[in-house]
């Protein structure tokens, strides 16, 4: 008997520090399957760029389907700028609101990423817990997975697609565009008023000075490095010559810009100018589809490469939904979403699943991506060429602001 | 309205408006000396303000705002009261009035989006002589919009300004008894102009100082009709602040919050500037209006006025014109002068959404105005006490400056910090915080266009029909209210067009999570996409252009229903 009681007090022990052990590495990490569990009849609050049909349309299929099949409701906030929602966590952190805040999922990149988790309004790491990451995702294939814009990922956010910087013309009224720094600058000599690029710091106009940096700037290499760790004003000056001479010939005389990449397109229909630039590498075949473009628009890129990036999705530090976004996260990693996402008509937006990691059918699936009339393969997209270190993109834009916008 | 304890109500409401706007106000000042605690940053110190000044395009930035937000008032005002001068009373003038509802109603980045449209280099104007007359096959690489002087946002300021002016201007046209002193002036061989120079505009222009003041605040700060047809190299000072203020780099919102408190004190400053400069052109006109003379020189400079007045409106309506047109089109290139092909499928897409953010637009809207006025209401029968009681023409309360603060403040560093008092009060991205966000910006209008015909409203009426049968508020709701029946109405229609036209407050007092249709619409201004915009900015008009109709419609025809319902019953 006392024996027995002995045994089943040891035995009780064992269970109770085993359930204790349990529970503890329960609460320290979850299984997906928990995650799961909790995000049933969460209702995830996204908020991403409203400024595209077609993305929005996309957003709203994903909503649907997530529905469907995880009981998550997916509410699309439209920005019309990322910096707003960061704006807005911000806010909420002044007011010490530090649970159930009003973003629960935020998509962006680069500075805005930065700045978020710089200050702490991040959650995570989640990213590489996400079955889909673990599954389809090869952080070796592109620098851009892990570092944004330089900056450490950390799986602090979860990558949703890639971009690359292509140009677009209409070959009725130019036939063989310029494929280099160099040669848009002889165009526009020729042709003086046909070309221009977005205003800094618009993040395609920051990208077109980067771009011109790397085709003009001797070393390269240097450009990965923080700039207060360089010669900013050695490295950059072959830039501002160029810019001065380019403005002069330019749009409008180099005296105002054009807001973004919609803006180009616009003017590009509208004749105005020759050359548009786009982050969205099927952006012409959208637009000739919409009927904002002539069908006789094609895309291109430079011959030694452009600029490319990876842009994600991140989780406020204060929502209460972390199960449902990060549910959100996977599914947008899932084949059928990237698959989806990179057909032309619908985004066209790049898939950043590593392709020798899906199934035979999945594989069969993207290679059936039709890719619409004006859109590059991906062999055609050629290089892509890194952003530099993120500190740079503050530095260039200051000072092309101080030099062209007094 | 009999009111019990007047002044103990204007307090009340008074302390009510001041909590937000105090909090906003100190909040935006805070960070402009360095204090901001949720980035670590304690102590309080200068360096936002050197860091400002040190930046060239600040002053770049304050020339510019300087230029359109003095210049579009002055410009406004000139043009307002030509065209009154010129048409008052006259009866095609009458159709020139009914017209000015869809420009007061429509948003001001949709009346942008439309001038850029029809100004600029491959615009509807070269569009429709080209190349037949011009010869272009292509646009002209011109700066006839966006250009560096900020020519084109004074025009677009203009467009929507000298409208609301004219507006105001011919609700008080009243209370100045112009009829009679046109009369007996040009009775007395005066000319019409002259009449105008010399009599009635120095009696109308104390009337609608305040909103002349709400215009020139309105032009010095003005955020999305500079984004969309001002230059940007550089920006008018207030789109370059909303700039610092959403940079990525938190540490510019310090020098941003010290531009948000200059800009501010630039507001005042212009404001008292133009006072004394009225007070000096009252003085060094004063012996020229009492010459005698029939005629004048100056009168010249009315009837020109009358004329670009008249060319600006006539720009606003094509403007107004062409977006519909955008929402039915799928093709449409230079040089072509319509579509070349039509589609409906603009419109189809916009569909889906629309009964939500319909929804929201006129609950958002018809609360906060009916507030407004209620508020209003309240407000003003309780100055008219005060006026009654102590036998003063001009006695403002604290409140009658109070309200126009959030509406001088720039809007973007003062909402933030209102956001961050709605999140302690836990009303964040509530409806109820749209609406109450809403009013603060609503209320303004509203008191303003119902305040000089509630105070000159003949009490006389009142207390007769009290000393026949008492019963006050039968009787002021029945008499009284039913008198102001117009300019009720008018405001009405003023306040629900000013809220269905607010963009940031409702963006952050809802959070983004109630979509209004300006939401959407500045969300696709933002693709620059004027086909999605067309059909956005359509709707958005509808609902502001129905109700100044209804209110122009009503008021005279509401009598005649009465009666026949009265009658239809018995």
């Amino acid at each position: 008997m006392k024996r027995s009681i002995k045994e089943s007090l040891v035995s009780l022990s064992i269970i109770t520090t085993l359930a204790l052990t349990s529970q503890f590495t329960l609460a320290d990490t979850p299984t997906w399957q928990d995650t799961l569990n909790q995000a049933k009849g969460q209702t995830v609050y996204f908020n991403a760029w409203g400024g595209a049909d077609n993305i929005n349309d996309y957003i709203q299929w994903a909503a649907d389907r997530l529905e469907e099949d995880y009981d998550v409701t997916l509410k699309h906030v439209k920005l019309t700028d990322a910096s707003d929602a960061v704006n807005r966590v911000l806010a909420e952190k002044t007011a010490g609101k530090n649970t159930n805040g009003s973003i629960d999922l935020i998509w962006l990149n680069g500075e805005n990423f930065r700045a978020m988790k710089d200050n702490a309004l991040l959650s995570g790491p989640f990213s590489q817990r996400l079955p889909n990451y673990r599954q389809y995702v090869d952080e070796n294939a592109r620098q851009s997975l892990t570092q944004d814009f330089g900056t450490p990922v950390d799986g602090m956010e979860s990558p949703w697609g890639m971009a690359q910087v292509i140009f677009m013309h209409d070959t009725q009224t130019l036939p063989t565009p310029p494929k280099s720094i160099a040669e848009l600058l002889t165009y526009a000599q020729a042709n003086p008023g046909r070309i221009t690029y977005p205003e800094p710091p618009q993040f395609l106009g920051s990208t077109f000075l980067k771009q011109a940096l790397y085709e003009l700037t001797e070393d390269t290499d240097l450009l990965s490095q923080p700039v207060d760790q360089v010669n900013f004003t050695t490295i950059t000056a072959p830039l501002w010559e160029y810019l001065d001479t380019l403005h002069s010939v330019a749009w409008r005389n180099g005296q105002t810009f054009p807001s973004g990449s919609e803006e180009m397109i616009r003017l590009l229909d509208d004749q105005e100018i020759d050359v548009a630039l786009s982050f969205d590498v099927s952006a012409a075949s959208v637009q000739i589809d919409k009927g904002n473009l002539a069908d006789s628009v094609r895309s291109y890129v430079f011959t030694q490469g452009t600029i490319g990036n990876t842009h994600f999705l991140a989780i406020p530090y204060n929502s209460s939904v972390k199960a449902g976004a990060q549910v959100v996260a996977n599914f947008m990693l899932s084949p059928e979403a990237q698959i989806r996402k990179q057909h032309p008509t619908v985004w066209g937006d790049l898939s950043v699943l590593s392709y020798n990691r899906l199934s035979e059918a999945e594989k069969e699936q993207f290679n059936d991506i039709p890719r619409g009339i004006a859109t590059l393969s991906i062999e055609e997209l050629g290089q892509t060429l890194p952003e530099p270190h993120s500190s740079w993109v503050s530095a260039l834009e200051k000072e092309w602001r101080r030099r062209y916008a007094q | 309205m009999p009111l019990t304890y007047p002044r103990l109500i204007t307090w009340c409401i008074a302390l009510l408006l001041m909590v937000p706007i105090v909090v906003g106000l100190i909040s935006t000042i805070l960070p402009a000396f360095h204090y901001f605690p949720p980035l670590n940053e304690q102590q309080l110190s200068f360096a936002p303000w050197v860091e400002l000044f040190s930046q060239g395009e600040f002053y770049a930035s304050l020339k510019l705002t300087l230029i359109t937000g003095i210049g579009a008032p002055i410009v406004s005002l000139w043009l307002a009261f030509s065209l009154l001068a010129w048409g008052y009373q006259r009866p095609f003038f009458r159709k020139i009035e009914a017209l000015l509802s869809p420009i007061l109603a429509i948003p001001h980045a949709a009346i942008a989006i439309g001038l850029l449209f029809l100004l600029s280099p491959s615009g509807w104007l070269i569009r429709l002589f080209s190349p037949w007359l011009t010869g272009f096959d292509r646009p002209p690489n011109w700066i006839s919009v966006q250009d560096p002087y900020g020519l084109s946002l004074l025009l677009a300021l203009t467009v929507k300004e000298m409208p609301y002016l004219l507006f105001v201007m011919l609700a008080t046209m009243k209370s100045i008894k112009a009829q009679e002193s046109l009369e007996v002036g040009q009775a007395l061989g005066y000319s019409r102009l002259t009449l105008w120079r010399k009599v009635l505009i120095p009696q109308l222009y104390p009337l609608v100082r305040l909103p002349i003041f709400i215009v020139v605040a309105f032009s010095l700060t003005v955020v999305d009709l500079a984004l969309v047809i001002g230059p940007n190299t550089p920006s008018t000072l207030a789109v370059t602040l909303l700039r610092w203020f959403n940079d990525p780099d938190f540490s510019m919102r310090f020098m941003a919050s010290a531009g948000a408190v200059f800009l501010m004190l630039c507001v005042l400053l212009v404001i008292v500037g133009w006072e004394l400069s009225h007070l000096l052109t009252r003085h060094l006109t004063r012996s020229g209006r009492s010459n005698g003379k029939r005629k004048g020189i100056t009168d010249n400079l009315l009837r020109l006025g009358a004329g670009v007045g008249v060319l600006t409106l006539l720009s606003g309506f094509v403007a107004l014109l062409l977006l519909p047109i955008w929402s039915l089109t799928r093709r449409w290139r230079f040089p072509d002068s319509l579509p070349s092909q039509w589609t409906w499928s603009n419109l189809d897409r916009a569909a889906p959404l629309l009964l939500e953010l319909t929804t929201n637009t006129l609950v958002i809207a018809l609360f906060s105005t009916l507030f407004a006025c209620a508020v209003s209401l309240i407000m003003l029968e309780t100055k008219r006490h005060s006026l009654a009681s102590r036998h003063q023409t001009t006695n403002n309360h604290l409140f009658d400056w109070l309200i126009y603060v959030p509406i001088l403040l720039p809007q973007v560093g003062f909402l933030f910090d209102l956001h961050v008092l709605l999140i302690y009060l836990n009303l964040n991205g509530d409806l109820s915080a749209i609406i109450a966000l809403h009013f603060m910006y609503v209320l303004p209008y509203v008191y303003l266009t119902l305040k000089s015909p509630y105070l000159a409203f003949n009490e006389g009426y009142l207390q007769q029909a009290n000393r026949l049968c008492y019963r006050p508020w039968r009787n002021y709701l029945h008499i009284k209210i039913a008198m102001l029946k117009p300019a009720l109405l008018t405001a009405f229609a003023i306040g629900f067009s000013v809220s269905i036209a607010q963009y940031l407050p409702t963006l952050i007092a809802g959070e983004g999570r109630y979509s209004t249709l300006t939401t959407e619409a500045v969300a696709q201004a933002a693709s620059g996409d004027r086909k999605q915009v067309g059909s956005m900015a359509m709707l958005q008009a509808l609902f502001p252009i129905l109700v100044f109709w209804f209110a122009q419609f009503i008021p005279s025809r509401w009598t005649r229903w009465r009666l026949a319902i009265q009658k239809w019953r018995i």
